[in-house]
């Protein structure tokens, strides 16, 4: 292991320190947070050898580029983006190396997905609250980087000239992010049942996301239906995705920073194979839901889990046929 | 209290990963006090597969890995643990600390207090007193591990404020219905605030950036501004352990 330099030499709009997210902390008042497109973020990190829940770089929005003092592997995911090495054109969803003092930048192209994910195999030095790198705007724990960032890294480099043909030919799982309306897959909860006619609404209706969306959820412009009768629901805890309609005439898909709702009918739950696309829904994009069943619901996330696993042993067989370990895990 | 058990909760599937258990009851009391005996439980037993509990006031929201485990095996396992709940059981996973909470309460620290008092009948310096001589118990941790607390003995509960103030200074402490709270982090709230405290109530520079937890008992403590700043406030610490 030695310790490499990362020179950022520019960030995007909102360029912070990521990871999948704190675990067990819900019940002490800490939302899980971590990546809003949580298989983004852990595809980078299998593409360089990390551990899935590695600490890594999400980007929203820009152009952040940094410059490492050392050869280091990097993979970029996430939304549709351009990026370049040494400017020089290189894939995204697949490692790259980026050599000792060359330039790496990542365009997004915001039209099509809002985040990227930059994963630098080894370890990056970041702080940490309860155990997670992720941020917590809430407690003031913005995970912004420095000019320079610190990476411990057992990476030597592949032998390999950047001309010759790609290294690799993993079986990568790739997020489509489509041009048109985005489908979210969602399974119903009790609010439905309580407001007849809001599940055929939401099925045939079109949303829009708007910009008032943040971390905590996503306001969507479409048709509503509240409630007849004032029954007050006392506030608990929703699930990620929770589709939640306020007082308000608009719909609220929460995300991995909500806190408990306010005591507003939840009609629906976004499947967890659904999560990642609404992680990279940004401003005017268009979505339509479609209403699934429990038993498919979780049969798409198995699908979707297997072909990581897949792709992690893909990656350490053909890292290991290289000499490069990594920091893999065993499945 | 009664020595009434519960053979039955309501478990209902939330989206493709999580359930939410609340205990039928008329009585609102009975329905919280049953759910924060569950909860203890069901941590003290967690099923494989569980990945977090979210606190409701009178619910828990459990949520799993359906790869690791399955709905009806997260609700079965839910049933047998809710079988018998007692209504006030004590499982303590850990010792109740005591915590003395030095508390400045003016004009300027405590806003709402003249309203307060008008609303239940008493002068300002008597919901001080009201507030001093309330013990307290550590229910859940809020909203950024603010502890949320009940006990408040006051002539009738405290209403909310009809429109939220947008920037409370940390470490404010705030009332409604019967609970307080103490502001960790600058923000908005629909809370009473009636005083503030110099203590540091969360530090997220430390790797346990609280000092409480929920069952653990606070009372506050009135002092003057000169006094709060002689006391040069750091970390919110306990004064003892609470004994059995």
């Amino acid at each position: 292991m030695r310790t490499v330099g990362l020179d950022i030499t520019r960030t995007g709009w909102v360029t912070t320190f990521q990871d999948l997210g704190r675990r067990d902390t819900e019940r002490r008042g800490v939302p899980t947070g971590g990546a809003a497109d949580q298989h983004s973020a852990a595809m980078a990190n299998i593409l360089v050898g990390n551990p899935r829940d590695a600490t890594l770089i999400e980007n929203l929005g820009g152009e952040p580029a940094f410059v490492p003092d050392a050869d280091v592997l990097v993979a970029v995911t996430g939304g549709p983006c351009r990026v370049t090495v040494g400017g020089a054109p290189a894939d995204s969803w697949s490692p790259v190396v980026v050599p000792a003092g060359t330039e790496i930048r990542v365009r997004a192209d915001m039209d099509l997905g809002a985040r990227n994910y930059i994963a630098v195999s080894g370890v990056l030095a970041a702080k940490t609250l309860l155990g997670s790198a992720a941020p917590d705007p809430r407690m003031g724990f913005t995970q912004t980087l420095e000019t320079r960032v610190l990476l411990e890294s057992g990476f030597r480099g592949f032998g390999h000239s950047h001309f010759a043909p790609p290294l690799f030919r993993l079986p990568v799982p790739v997020l489509r992010c489509p041009q048109g309306p985005w489908v979210i897959d969602v399974v119903e909860s009790y609010g439905a049942r309580s407001i007849p006619g809001v599940r055929e609404l939401i099925a045939r209706s079109p949303y829009t996301v708007t910009t008032r969306s943040n971390h905590v959820g996503l306001r969507l412009d479409g048709p509503v239906l509240h409630p007849d009768t004032e029954t007050e629901i006392v506030s608990h805890g929703v699930p990620i995705g929770a589709l939640q309609i306020p007082h308000a005439d608009e719909l609220i898909v929460l995300g991995r920073y909500r806190s408990l709702t306010a005591g507003y009918p939840i009609v629906g739950v976004a499947s967890r194979a659904s999560l990642p696309l609404l992680g990279q829904a940004g401003p005017g994009r268009e979505l339509r839901f479609r209403w699934v069943d429990r038993e498919t619901s979780v049969r798409r996330y198995a699908e979707r889990e297997r072909a990581l696993r897949v792709l992690e042993r893909a990656t350490a067989e053909a890292f290991g046929a290289l000499g490069f370990a990594g920091h893999l895990i065993s499945h | 209290m009664t020595a009434e058990q519960f053979t039955a909760v309501t478990v209902e599937p939330f989206g493709d990963s999580a359930v939410m258990v609340t205990v039928p009851h008329p009585d609102p009391v009975i329905r919280r006090t049953a759910v924060v005996a569950f909860r203890e439980r069901f941590l003290a037993q967690r099923p494989p597969g569980v990945l977090d509990v979210v606190s409701g006031l009178e619910s828990l929201l459990v949520e799993f890995d359906p790869l690791e485990t399955a709905l009806p095996h997260v609700e079965y396992a839910v049933r047998l643990l809710a079988e018998r709940l007692p209504l006030h059981e004590r499982l303590q996973a850990r010792t109740a600390l005591r915590f003395d909470i030095p508390v400045v309460f003016d004009e300027e620290t405590g806003p709402d207090l003249l309203s307060v008092a008008e609303e239940v009948g008493l002068a300002p310096a008597e919901v001080v007193e009201a507030i001093a001589e309330s013990t307290f118990t550590i229910s859940l941790l809020g909203a950024a591990m603010a502890p949320m607390m009940d006990g408040l003995s006051v002539p009738r509960p405290v209403r909310r404020r009809a429109e939220p103030r947008t920037d409370v200074a940390p470490g404010a402490i705030m009332i409604a219905g019967t609970n307080a709270i103490i502001q960790p982090f600058p923000g908005p709230t629909g809370w009473r605030v009636v005083g503030r405290t110099p203590h540091t109530i969360v530090d997220i520079s430390r790797a346990e950036p609280v000092s409480f937890g929920t069952g653990d008992i606070v009372r506050f403590v009135p002092v003057t501004r000169d006094e709060a700043a002689a006391l040069d406030a750091g970390f919110l610490l306990p004064v003892s352990e609470v004994s059995a």
